[in-house]
């Protein structure tokens, strides 16, 4: 299982990833991820919130899980800022995942982590014993852990107790209210399975803001049955719980529960104290998991207390351009992204503490949260722009430069016509003369190494040419070719931006090919990533 | 890296088809006109090494297949791919002009409605002014990058970014080119 486990998620990497991409915020996951490791140092966050502490637990098993999948990422835990994912993720990741550098991005090798987070996450937020049915992936290895963890065991039961004392009266149509009851007493289960699967949910939703006051049931034999009971439905509970908590859940529950009632009348029964504004269910969950996360996060992100973080989180949504509280901003929602991106084409969002739940607000609010993501790759690429926040500076900038860029072509499209009057562009010429013979100094004709070694590779087909005339395009396109690329890369070399190009390139080209979310493009670009088109072998195309 | 000159190489071949194609059509053409020609070409080169998976390359490879003086550029540089892609690109452009003037046809007529209707609060918030100057660049930056009038705020982001790498990569080609030719003539 573990091996399958790990398989699914190198395939994921490899190849699902535009699926996964196009929620586009793997890499504010990412980014939170990261900084959950680097601040848990891969284990339990000590706190006395008992939310966080589960959570710890989830994401040292999820972390470990991840781990074995691209250690090389978790090398380089970092600050929530993209430039983590800019200057680490790429040389940490690229060895393992062809298709993997994107700037920012989480790499797609990261999504699998981000799913795998995700799937921690989520399900965290469903109180633990929902999240061992949901998570399949990671389910195995951390099943082991959550038994042992008493604690958290008896969390879970205590949330479970608590909606089930809560429901106890609305669940009469599934025929176990009365068992309910005695449950919510701390007595023995005997709740069919299903009622579990039923319950956890809506006491994963009703119970997060009320986590810390649920009943001290303390049967740990029961808090097992029930753990047990959800081990024994994994199938049933991934499909009820889901990665996504939020909107699939209602479809979700009815799923999972025969004849389960409609979900107002559950949320009725819920009257969520803390969820001052939401009618819906999905709604209730996602406030209340937001607030778990909010909790969690704020144990986990460094420097910042937890209300330090649910404050700068809010301030970040309302703030745009704010780069810091960005990322602690968006990570309530957007953890609940990559895990929805493969299994629904919508995107569910999550309605975070103090914010409002309208459908139309939570759109607006992951809208403007990919579109500051875009921002902040266009920042990183228009020079000149990294000090610069705020949309409309920035996009003076953006504007400028694109501009500049086309000037740049057009001048060059005049020098080219002015230089060749024929339009004739001897490419032997250029072989013979120009290109072949090293002439040292020249940026732009850098001649590398690699011109002395192409150089004897040259000769023997540019004599070739001048004799043959014009074979046809294959050759002296080729040749020209070759030498322009030696010519290019050493050109790229001596870049301003080094470093920032060709990765850049290459995030954009991954980025494009994924983000466009075409299925034969993915393996064009694993084909384009791995060098298909190595210099010297191109294929003519005539 | 393999992918950006790669890229560049893809660009460089079909440039150089392209410039080829050129020469042997038109001996005696103005300096502008072979201006224009260079850059069509390499234009055009720039977006099917894209592919057509990005917009705007599909945008300009439409544009280009659209006027008849660059019908012939656009078959010779894309190659087998031709009518592939140009229908592809102009089924897509079309398709999205049609929603795209639609929706602003519609916007328009409500906004025209809210305006009337919110006469009276005079208040100006900062909020709107800077919504105001970046919906101003949001417009001008549709204008710069082709096929941009057709697309919400976040792909056109997204189709900027890969416009000006290209951008940036067919510059650099061009650079060499220009260059190498400059050279070429100084000896």
């Amino acid at each position: 299982m573990d091996m399958g486990d790990k398989d699914k998620f190198g395939l994921e990497k490899g190849s699902g990833d535009p699926v996964n991409y196009h929620s586009s915020n793997m890499s504010t996951d990412w980014r939170f991820g990261g900084a959950n490791i680097s601040n848990q140092s891969m284990g339990l966050v000590p706190t006395d919130n008992s939310i966080p502490v589960r959570k710890g637990d989830l994401m040292g098993s999820s972390v470990s899980l991840v781990n074995s999948f691209c250690p090389t990422i978790w090398d380089h835990p970092n600050s929530l800022n993209l430039g983590f994912c800019d200057s680490n993720a790429q040389t940490g990741t690229n060895t393992s995942n062809t298709v993997a550098i994107r700037k920012g991005i989480p790499v797609c090798s990261s999504t699998s982590i981000d799913k795998a987070l995700d799937i921690g996450w989520n399900p965290t937020i469903s109180k633990g014993g929902v999240f061992l049915q949901s998570n399949t992936g990671i389910i195995p290895q951390s099943l082991s852990q959550f038994p042992a963890d008493a604690d958290f065991i008896e969390r879970a039961a205590r949330f479970s107790c608590f909606n089930a004392g809560n429901f106890s009266d609305m669940m009469n149509p599934f025929s176990i209210p009365q068992t309910l009851v005695p449950y919510s007493k701390g007595g023995t289960v005997q709740a069919p399975i299903q009622n579990n699967e039923m319950h956890l949910p809506e006491a994963a939703k009703e119970v997060t803001p009320s986590a810390d006051h649920g009943a001290t049931e303390g049967n740990p034999i029961e808090n097992e049955r029930q753990t047990g009971n959800f081990m024994r439905h994994p199938d049933e509970e991934k499909q009820g719980i889901g990665v996504s908590s939020n909107e699939s859940d209602e479809a979700d529950f009815s799923g999972s529960g025969d004849g389960q009632g409609d979900p107002s009348m559950l949320e009725s029964a819920g009257g969520d104290p803390s969820s001052s504004k939401g009618i819906s269910i999905k709604k209730r969950k996602r406030s209340g998991q937001d607030n778990e996360l909010d909790q969690v996060k704020g144990a986990q992100v460094p420097g910042e207390g937890a209300k330090d973080n649910t404050e700068t989180k809010q301030k970040g949504d309302q703030n745009l351009t704010s780069a810091t509280a960005k990322p602690a901003g968006k990570h309530g929602k957007d953890s609940s992204q990559p895990s929805d991106a493969p299994k629904e084409d919508y995107i569910h969002v999550r309605a975070r503490r103090g914010q409002a739940t309208n459908s139309h607000s939570l759109a607006e609010r992951v809208r403007r949260e990919k579109i500051s993501e875009r921002m902040k790759f266009l920042q990183d690429l228009v020079p000149g722009c990294s000090k610069v926040t705020g949309k409309a500076v920035m996009l003076d900038e953006i504007i400028n430069y694109v501009q500049s860029l086309q000037r740049q072509v057009e001048f060059l499209s005049m020098k080219l016509a002015a230089v060749n009057p024929r339009l004739d562009f001897n490419i032997e010429g250029f072989l013979a003369k120009d290109i072949l013979q090293a002439r040292g100094g020249s940026s732009t004709m850098g001649f590398s190494p690699d011109m002395g070694m192409s150089h004897p590779q040259l000769h023997p087909s540019q004599q070739g040419l001048i004799q043959a005339g014009i074979p046809g395009m294959g050759s002296p396109s080729d040749a020209l070719r070759r030498t322009i690329n030696s010519q290019l890369t050493a050109m790229s070399g001596g870049y301003k931006e080094p470093t920032q190009l060709p990765n850049m390139w290459v995030d954009d080209e991954l980025h494009n090919v994924v983000q466009m979310n075409y299925g034969a493009s993915v393996p064009f670009n694993n084909q384009e990533l791995n060098g298909s088109l190595p210099p010297g072998h191109m294929k003519v195309e005539l | 890296m393999a992918s950006p000159s790669s890229f560049k190489q893809e660009l460089l071949k079909k440039w150089v088809l392209g410039l080829q194609s050129c020469c042997s059509m038109a001996k005696d053409m103005g300096i502008s006109e072979r201006k224009k020609a260079i850059k069509l070409s390499a234009d055009l080169a720039m977006a099917s090494a894209r592919d057509g998976r990005t917009c705007w390359s599909r945008a300009v490879i439409a544009n280009a297949s659209k006027q008849n003086e660059s019908k012939i550029l656009v078959q010779k540089i894309l190659g087998s791919e031709c009518e592939r892609l140009v229908k592809a690109s102009s089924i897509g452009f079309s398709s999205c002009n049609k929603r795209f003037t639609s929706k602003r046809i519609l916007r328009r007529s409500c906004s025209s409605l809210r305006r009337i209707r919110r006469s009276a609060p005079k208040r100006v918030q900062a909020s709107s002014i800077a919504k105001r100057m970046v919906k101003k660049r949001t417009q001008l930056l549709k204008g710069l990058v082709p096929g941009g009038e057709s697309m919400d705020e976040f792909s056109l982001i997204e189709e900027t970014l890969d416009y000006i790498i290209s951008l940036r990569a067919q510059i650099d080609v061009m650079r060499c080119l220009a260059d190498a030719s400059e050279r070429l003539k100084s000896q």
